[in-house]
């Protein structure tokens, strides 16, 4: 590979791109649109996600101080469930999705912990309806409570316990876990549709013809794309970072891994363009089969809707498809830090990427048939 | 023969049931302008194609400066300039960009100020691509075509859907580039642009050569008469060429063309009109032209009015 070649085709796209006022606007829209969008949409539920019913069959000291304690975060709105209801059968009966259950003993045991650390951990229980996205919602931010209550209580030890382990901050908003996935989306629409938009573009005007007459191979072509659009992606990342931090008071954590998966995202999106481009050669066929690879990833890899909400075999397809993982890595990138995820999730988008790009090198030629 | 730069054998190429390209053979030599001339869809620009190892033939061998197509193809790239048919650029480079642009491909150490003089785009070169006259495209398009002093230039329909005037321009150009001595393919469907530029012209019709040969060698071997054209002389000039058992071509808009079989029979025809004292407005003595040939080899008109491409 001809490292001046690739740079010289970089410095024409962003030529023919810095002098397009159009293009530079609509490139920067979409994402712009997006995040206001959703931003709007979710800006109150990051406050207040609802009601979270709670049934105290304690009834002592501890257990009205957990009540308490949830009353006190103002996420939810308490509702006490009596304590002579049958759980089960409220929690059917109401529909609910989340029912946090204090048991008898409770305070008792918390203090048996709290004398002596070898006695167990004193559990609460969480009802929820795992076919409701919401819940999961819920549970998180329960479970984050609970965390602080045991750090207040301890620094390090875990007094109260919970199945489930904590997964997103202590001041986590809705918009959170949705900035990640709108990354990803206008990531993945801008190098999808930029490399397919250009490619049958050039191909239309006759100029992938001339550039096939000259020494230029298809790898370095393949490469000076993907890097223009790595440029593109920058930029969109940029104005939906700068508008959730700006308006919707996003917190992301901005780090290396986060732009690892923003690159991989470009680098596997574009292959595929590539690829579109070199088997569909009308240019609206080509758009129709990007939007083919782009709408399933948009709805099945959670970028909007939550993975639960799906039947189980859409879930599984999710599983195969990329987006997922750029969804995943980034989410885990930004906010949890989980660095199984981001590892996992990075390996698999990369090899993936890889593979696309190899089959695009081998597969797409300069000639015509 | 030792100098020949492109050897083409037995070229085929199929498309399903079509054959585009029916086993042509030539050869072209150093220095040499050589125009591929022939109607939309005969197979030049698929031809020229192959050539340029831009399409892989059926069957058949091409050879480039010694170089097989199949083997050689980075090398032979380097070697070749391309104006392909209809060529586009980037809109939103300048041709300076442009030009600079092209020679980065090719590494090529390339004077982009004297490339934009021998294409005459000095008053040009700060202007956007898209902001250029069809004309002036094709001369940046030549200019492209030369970044990596190419030994061989090939120029596939370079002046299709150009005025007069800006075609003229472009063949000032190519003018240019014939002194210089570069060995040029031209492809065209316009009789007069093989004419003006073109040492050799190999006729195409559905996919095989069918005449090859400089232009009077080829009105030489096929036309053995000389049309003589008379304008507003009437039906008395019928009269003298019928006794004088000339064939009457054409009698159109008081033009009558009859066919001289010589020079001689040509002076006997003028002293004739002379004597029988009949007077005309003008006269037009001149060999048929490459169109009329075309004609006569084909039946068909070798413009097929516009533009549209091959």
């Amino acid at each position: 590979m001809n490292f001046k070649r690739v740079i010289a085709n970089l410095v024409v796209h962003l030529r023919q791109f810095s002098r397009e006022k159009s293009t530079i606007f609509f490139v920067l829209m979409f994402p712009i649109l997006l995040m206001l969008l959703f931003g709007f949409i979710f800006q109150d539920t990051g406050s207040n996600m609802g009601d979270l019913h709670i049934q105290d069959l304690d009834g002592g000291v501890h257990s009205t101080a957990l009540v308490a304690a949830f009353n006190g975060t103002s996420i939810f709105d308490i509702v006490e469930v009596d304590a002579s209801a049958d759980s089960n059968e409220f929690f059917a009966d109401n529909k609910l999705n989340v029912m946090i259950i204090i048991p008898e003993g409770y305070s008792d045991a918390l203090n048996m912990r709290l004398f002596n650390q070898t006695n167990p951990q004193s559990n609460i229980t969480i009802l929820y309806d795992q076919g409701n996205s919401y819940s999961q919602q819920k549970i998180s931010i329960v479970t984050s409570v609970i965390d602080s209550m045991n750090k207040g209580l301890s620094g390090s030890v875990d007094f109260i316990g919970l199945d489930y382990e904590t997964q997103l901050n202590d001041d986590f908003k809705f918009i959170d876990f949705f900035a990640p996935g709108i990354i990803a989306m206008s990531v993945m629409s801008s190098a999808l549709f930029g490399t397919v938009g250009m490619n049958t573009e050039l191909r239309q005007k006759g100029i992938l013809k001339k550039l096939a007459t000259t020494p230029l191979t298809r790898s370095e072509w393949l490469a000076s794309n993907i890097l223009y659009q790595m440029f593109m992606a920058m930029l969109s990342t940029a104005c939906i970072l700068a508008i959730g931090i700006g308006i919707f008071g996003l917190q992301p954590h901005i780090n290396i891994y986060m732009f690892l998966f923003i690159l991989l995202n470009v680098f596997a999106f574009a292959g595929i363009g590539m690829l579109i481009t070199r088997f569909v050669k009308e240019a609206e066929s080509a758009q129709a089969a990007a939007n083919a690879v782009m709408f399933p990833m948009m709805f099945l890899s959670g970028t909007f809707f939550q993975m639960e909400m799906m039947p189980d075999f859409l879930q599984t397809i999710a599983k195969f498809l990329p987006l997922y993982y750029v969804n995943e890595g980034l989410r885990a990138a930004m906010i949890s830090l989980d660095m199984d995820i981001i590892l996992e999730s990075a390996i698999i988008i990369g090899i993936f990427g890889l593979a696309v790009f190899i089959l695009g090198v081998f597969l797409t030629s300069w000639k015509e048939d | 023969m030792a100098d020949d730069v492109i050897k083409v054998k037995d070229l085929v190429k199929v498309y399903g049931e079509l054959r585009a390209v029916d086993g042509i053979t030539f050869d072209i030599e150093k220095g040499e302008v050589f125009a591929f001339l022939g109607p939309n869809g005969a197979g030049k620009t698929t031809t020229v194609e192959m050539i340029e190892t831009l399409r892989t033939p059926t069957s058949g061998t091409i050879e480039i400066l010694g170089l097989d197509i199949k083997k050689d193809r980075t090398e032979i790239l380097k070697r070749i300039g391309v104006l392909p048919q209809e060529f586009s650029s980037f809109d939103r480079l300048t041709v300076e960009e442009t030009i600079k642009y092209y020679a980065d491909l090719f590494s090529a150490d390339c004077d982009v100020d004297s490339l934009i003089a021998l294409v005459n785009l000095d008053e040009h070169r700060k202007q956007l691509y898209m902001n250029l006259s069809g004309g002036l495209k094709q001369r940046v398009g030549i200019a492209v075509s030369l970044v990596n002093d190419p030994e061989i230039v090939f120029l596939d329909e370079p002046t299709t859907g150009l005025d007069p005037r800006a075609r003229h321009d472009v063949w000032n150009v190519i003018s240019g580039l014939r002194d210089e001595g570069k060995t040029i393919f031209l492809t065209t469907h316009y009789m007069e642009e093989a004419e003006v530029l073109a040492d050799y012209i190999a006729i195409i019709s559905k996919g095989k050569i069918i005449a090859y040969g400089t232009t009077n060698e080829l009105i030489d071997k096929h036309f053995k008469t000389i049309n003589v054209t008379i304008k507003g002389g009437g039906e008395g000039v019928v009269q003298i060429a019928k006794g004088m058992g000339m064939p009457i071509k054409s009698t159109e808009n008081g033009n009558i063309t009859v066919e001289a079989s010589g020079n001689d029979q040509i002076v006997e025809f003028l002293n004739n009109l002379k004597s029988k004292n009949i007077r005309y407005t003008s006269m037009d003595i001149r060999k048929p032209n490459l169109e009329e040939l075309f004609l006569v080899l084909t039946g068909e008109e070798l413009i097929t009015q516009g533009s549209d491409a091959e």
